[in-house]
């Protein structure tokens, strides 16, 4: 009997796996009829496997698998949501215009359009100083003021007599 | 790998997320199951399918259908896991009152004492799994959890099905050994 269970044993697992041969089915099963330790052990191969198998069923029967997808699906769409660059990358190329990679000569004229606007708005609107007096002196026969303008770099000089006396500017 | 697949496959190899769909509707529970077969923590255990079917839709066009697409798919749930196993460490084990599954359905399995003993047990397989060598146990997991045969064991593990018998031989025998030896530290204390 113990030779027997030791030519059995090597094929006890496989039999258990169901990897056995027909031939090799009818050997062991003949065997076990006869011998209990062999018996026990294919027990205890039993036993394992439903004490690891169970839960794992169990835990698969109680869970929300579509939530799971639920959350794969949100977990792509994150990975997949384009940077800035991309972003703006992606704008550039909706246009077939820009497709065509005109739209550097495109940017340059808009540039050169906005410099020439730019300074002939600034030239419309001087910004205009009034001139200012200075000095203004007093005297028996004329009286003078001075006038300076800031912008133009002016000077005027006012001269004018005093009443009931011919006037003169210069 | 038969048309119908290799034709999904290609879909989800050039972005279709339908595709990605219809390969989750086939594929989840077998995932969940190592997954949990791993961790034996259901939080964890479904992260990791998560995990597992981003990191899927990211690299399949990395799949040149050199090996079966199921392997393919069970090796990198079996890298997740066993990821997720080493950075969870020691707290996967956790106390009895978090301990989750093997929620017994009626009868005398319903009484308090009954509950506590099938949980001590289970926490006790959790032990004793985790104490299994990473390649004896995913070869007990795909073996007693996914019920794959030795020829689909060797192309998800990448070896021959010599050394899937030894794995799983070696693993109940140690799986016994350790079972036995808790027993009896039990008794004597």
């Amino acid at each position: 009997m113990k030779d027997a269970c030791s030519a059995v044993s090597k094929l006890l697992e496989k039999y258990f796996d169901q990897e056995v041969t027909k031939e090799e089915r009818s050997f062991v099963e003949a065997h076990l009829l006869d011998c209990s330790a062999c018996r026990d052990a294919l027990r205890f191969m039993e036993e394992l496997r439903t004490l690891i198998k169970v839960p794992v069923e169990e835990a698969v029967q109680k869970e929300d698998f579509p939530w799971v997808w639920q959350k794969i699906e949100r977990g792509i769409r994150l990975e997949e949501r384009p940077t800035f660059w991309e972003t703006l990358q992606s704008w550039l190329q909706i246009s077939s215009i820009f497709q065509r990679k005109v739209w550097i000569p495109f940017v340059a004229t808009i540039a050169v359009l906005l410099f020439v606007t730019t300074q002939f708005i600034i030239k419309k609107t001087p910004s205009y100083s009034e001139p200012y007096v200075v000095e203004y002196i007093e005297s028996e026969t004329y009286n003078i003021m001075i006038f300076e303008s800031e912008k133009a770099k002016t000077t005027v000089i006012w001269l004018f007599e005093v009443p009931e006396q011919k006037s003169s500017t210069s | 790998m038969n048309h119908d697949e290799t034709e999904l496959i290609s879909r989800c190899q050039q972005g279709d997320p339908n595709a990605l769909k219809e390969i989750f509707d086939q594929y989840h529970k077998k995932v969940y199951r190592i997954a949990y077969g791993v961790v034996r923590q259901r939080e964890e255990a479904l992260d990791i399918v998560q995990e597992v079917f981003i990191k899927l839709y990211r690299s399949i066009r990395n799949f040149k259908g050199k090996s079966k697409f199921y392997t393919y798919l069970y090796r990198m749930a079996v890298n997740t896991a066993i990821d997720h196993a080493r950075r969870m460490g020691k707290s996967i084990f956790s106390s009895l009152g978090e301990i989750e599954g093997f929620q017994p359905s009626d009868g005398i399995e319903k009484r308090p004492d009954s509950i506590l003993l099938q949980r001590e047990l289970e926490e006790r397989v959790k032990v004793t799994l985790e104490r299994l060598p990473t390649d004896q146990r995913m070869a007990l997991i795909f073996r007693e959890v996914e019920g794959l045969s030795y020829q689909e064991m060797a192309e998800a593990m990448g070896c021959s099905i010599g050394t899937v018998m030894s794995r799983l031989h070696y693993a109940r025998k140690k799986f016994q050994e350790l079972l036995k030896n808790d027993t009896k530290e039990e008794r004597r204390g």
